[in-house]
């Protein structure tokens, strides 16, 4: 074998190793686009940032389902049923209360604001978001 | 891009936008290293598709900057 193909087949980072690295820098630009949209001025700005963290979570979700294919990538156990059971028991609590609240402070604007509706957006369209 | 949506980058967006080129020439530095070692047509294929994206968001940082130069002021305010 010459020097040439044995530095060939020599490699510094193991490809397990080099595509963890790659996972975990894409989560990291994924944030940095995500803070970088929420500090955008200009529309087109803020258009482009939001593109490029849509298509980086996109880019970041196929490596992830890649390298869980190959096992290269264990997930983290199961969560129980128990758990499962304590948190939506909390949510719908808080939830009650939610309610409760927002239609006690509503009620005195006469009852205007969509209580009923927790996912309604209002319109924002035309705000700056620095 | 919408001519009309376009003002001037601010100081921030500036930084963003450099930033953002810095971490896209690493992801495709890497991305590219990956392809070298991989001898998986799996990761080859998913691997080749992502260096064509890294390429495309390298564009897109540059095209803004680029489109933005002519609205700068000549000095910073």
């Amino acid at each position: 074998m010459t020097p040439t193909s044995q530095s060939q087949h020599m490699n510094l980072l193991p490809e397990e190793d080099l595509l963890n690295f790659i996972l975990a820098d894409l989560k990291r630009t994924v944030r940095e686009y995500t803070t970088a949209t929420t500090e955008s001025s200009c529309p087109s700005v803020r258009q482009m940032f939001t593109q490029l963290t849509d298509s980086t979570l996109q880019l970041q979700g196929q490596l992830y389902q890649l390298m869980s294919s190959q096992n290269m990538y264990s997930a983290p156990s199961k969560a129980s049923r128990t758990e499962i059971d304590k948190k939506l028991q909390e949510a719908q609590q808080t939830q009650q209360k939610l309610q409760q609240f927002t239609q006690q402070r509503t009620s005195q604007f006469g009852g205007n604001v969509q209580a009923s509706q927790p996912n309604a957006q209002p319109n924002v369209g035309n705000r700056t978001y620095s | 891009m919408n001519a009309s949506q376009m003002q001037p980058l601010t100081a921030k967006e500036l930084e963003y936008i450099s930033d953002s080129i810095s971490n896209e020439e690493m992801l495709l530095k890497m991305t590219a290293a990956a392809s070298a070692v991989s001898q998986n047509p799996s990761v080859q294929s998913v691997i080749s598709r992502q260096i064509s994206a890294h390429e495309q968001h390298m564009n897109q940082l540059i095209q803004a900057l680029s489109q933005h130069q002519p609205l700068a002021p000549a000095q910073a305010h």
